[in-house]
């Protein structure tokens, strides 16, 4: 759940982005207290503390005195605009690097994008999904070149 | 409870060595005392004498020695000092010499009435030195108890500080003082004078004497611990 | 945030040898402090100086402003676990009850608690358990007594990774409901590493590195790839550690990278890991480091 990289923290405020973003955690909810995070992913309570806090100074949670820490109405749409500026760089620049390193050009990536389910029917995925066993096809369509 | 009482308080958690331990060994000297004495002719007209007492004094300073060391890694860890620790077990330790004092004195008594347990035996009715009117008795037993609790725990102190090595220095060092007083006194032929001194030490100037002797083993236990790691 | 402890160039000499050199760092209040380094650092040097136990040759400790050498007002807040304790020959039940005695914040239900956690048969005499049981014993004490100032040094000898483990809990679960100090000295690195909030990792008697546990973890990255790549992305930067296999090259070294560094990373086709804080401190002890800190 945890790893090494980056600190636990920011761990902790994306884990929590990442669950306002997906709609695991919905608007006005409430969010786990620091005790809690701290107990389940055993770590200490100050580290919990300091990945609320950041959601906390960025608008995306509030504390209600008395209560608990509840996600803000809007906290989604913040989140999705942040994200997307870095959407860019973490995914994008490794994308288009690793694609040039297969001699894949800007024309066929953006057509492996366009067409996911295309893609997916090859007989290279086939046997993966389908449960029901299928006669073998030679690899020809859909996979890019 | 404030922190010196705390101490005093934890070495009772084991009291065996305090309770069934010595009055265990005194009992069985004693016994086997009046077995023999039971048996054999009477060497004196005024009854049997038995030096076994000292058995019990001997063991105060032993036990003085443990207790030195007995509780203070667990004391350490409960954040009591070294000075709370040394005050606490010398409470304890004159405690209990006051308790065993009251009990032997007792028993002194009950010796007297029984003329010596229906045996003539003296064991512990001893001339000269336990001897007299019972408060006597109670605060001469007390005060050898009490020095010998408080030398033992120096000992196991010095022992614990310094290892063998140290302890034999120690010792050592005791015994050139002792010796080199004794004869410093022969050479000025003051035995006489030293003689007179005592016999003619009122109560006092005993008292007073004891206490500047415990004074000097008590401070030198604290000296001893001042600087002691566990 | 305020130190409660302060150490003051401290310097431990022995017959022949220096088990502390100029150490000076500071404890934060209310913080779960890891004390790291290898067997024989100085971490229970350190520790015994801390709860005037042991006589530093120069130097200074505080506590609280005050010095705890022979300070009872001090040392009554403070509670050393060690490895190894050394118990009188009593039960079980009547050290944790003595123990109680001595700590008007002592919690006797959590005693209980932390007694049946680790099985802990409590009335059999202590110099008769089994190690581990031995050191469930310590961490009872330390734990219920809730002492402001609590120190555990290697508290877990003889403690199954399953036992250690409800170690840890308890002590964060209790510490996030009452928050105290507590300073945990440890060559288990990996274990701990979730629970500190700030480390100080000492090694042959010097601290070679003082900072919150978040920073540190971002102090060194491995770089992997072919050597001839990894040597040309490294140009300038300090090389903890090297290892190699073939044409390819593992190399940790001190982070963190920026995104400009990671951009070029990703071009030379290196891949960039984390170091875990148990590698970090392995690679930064040894031979004298320059000093790191926060």
């Amino acid at each position: 759940m945890l790893d090494e990289g980056t600190p636990l923290f920011l761990q902790i405020a994306e884990q929590l982005s990442s669950d306002i973003i997906d709609g695991t955690l919905t608007e006005g909810s409430r969010v786990p207290s620091t005790n809690e995070f701290a107990a389940f992913y055993r770590i200490n309570p100050a580290t919990a503390a300091k990945g609320i806090n950041l959601l906390v100074d960025g608008g995306i949670l509030e504390k209600r005195r008395g209560i608990g820490m509840f996600v803000t109405t809007g906290a989604r749409d913040r989140l999705i605009q942040a994200r997307r500026k870095e959407f860019a760089e973490q995914f994008i620049d490794p994308l288009v690097v690793e694609a040039g390193r297969l001699g894949i050009d800007p024309d066929a990536l953006i057509e492996m994008i366009r067409r996911p389910t295309d893609r997916r029917r090859t007989a290279e995925y086939e046997p993966l999904i389908s449960s029901t066993p299928q006669a073998p096809q030679t690899a020809q369509e859909g996979e890019a070149s | 409870m404030n922190g010196i009482a705390r101490v005093a308080r934890l070495h009772l958690v084991d009291r065996f060595s305090y309770t069934w331990l010595v009055w265990g060994v005194l009992s069985f000297v004693f016994v086997i005392n009046a077995a023999i004495f039971a048996v054999i002719p009477l060497t004196q007209p005024s009854g049997n004498y038995t030096g076994a007492l000292v058995t019990i004094y001997i063991f105060m300073g032993v036990i003085g020695v443990q207790a030195a060391t007995k509780f203070l890694p667990f004391a350490f860890t409960l954040g009591v000092s070294r000075r709370t620790y040394y005050l606490g077990t010398v409470l304890l330790v004159l405690g209990l010499c006051l308790a065993y004092s009251v009990v032997l004195t007792a028993l002194w008594w009950l010796e007297g009435q029984t003329n010596g347990w229906g045996l003539q035996l003296n064991f512990f009715r001893v001339p000269w030195l336990l001897d007299g009117p019972w408060f006597q008795v109670l605060t001469t037993t007390f005060a050898l108890l009490s020095l010998l609790f408080l030398f033992g725990l120096w000992c196991g102190l010095i022992c614990r500080r310094f290892a063998l090595l140290g302890t034999l220095v120690f010792f050592g060092a005791l015994t050139v003082v002792v010796v080199g007083a004794a004869l410093i006194v022969t050479w000025q032929q003051a035995w006489p004078r030293v003689g007179d001194l005592l016999v003619n030490l009122n109560v006092l100037g005993a008292s007073g004497l004891v206490a500047l002797v415990g004074a000097v083993i008590a401070l030198g236990g604290y000296g001893t611990i001042r600087r002691l790691t566990v | 945030m305020t130190p409660i402890v302060q150490i003051d160039h401290v310097t431990r000499r022995y017959r022949g040898m220096t088990a502390l050199d100029d150490v000076s760092t500071a404890l934060q209040a209310n913080t779960i402090t890891g004390l790291l380094g290898r067997n024989g650092a100085g971490k229970s040097t350190l520790m015994r100086i801390i709860t005037g136990q042991e006589f530093m040759t120069t130097g200074s400790v505080l506590v609280d402003g005050q010095s705890p050498l022979e300070n009872d007002a001090v040392l009554g807040r403070m509670l050393f676990v060690k490895e190894s304790q050394i118990y009188p020959d009593i039960k079980v039940k009547r050290a944790l009850e003595a123990a109680s005695w001595f700590y008007p914040s002592w919690d006797h239900a959590l005693a209980q608690e932390l007694v049946a956690d680790f099985e802990l048969p409590v009335s059999r005499p202590i110099k008769k358990l089994s190690r581990g049981q031995h050191s469930a014993v310590g961490i009872v004490i330390g734990l219920a007594a809730r002492a402001e100032i609590t120190l555990f040094d290697e508290p877990y000898l003889g403690l199954d990774a399953v036992a250690r483990q409800i170690f840890y809990d308890r002590l964060l679960a209790d510490y996030a409901e009452h928050p105290r100090t507590v300073l945990l000295s440890t060559h288990l690195i990996d274990e701990v590493a979730n629970l500190l909030e700030h480390v100080i990792v000492i090694d042959h008697g010097r601290i070679v590195a003082d900072a919150s546990a978040d920073d540190l973890r971002g102090r060194a990255v491995t770089v992997n790839g072919r050597t001839g790549a990894v040597d040309e992305f490294l140009a300038h930067r300090e090389v903890l550690h090297r290892q190699a296999i073939g044409s390819l090259a593992s190399v940790v070294v001190t982070g963190p990278l920026d995104d400009l560094a990671r951009a070029r990373a990703r071009d030379l086709n290196l891949d960039i890991g984390p170091v875990s804080l148990q590698e970090f401190i392995i690679r930064t002890s040894g031979d004298a480091r320059e000093r790191i800190s926060a």
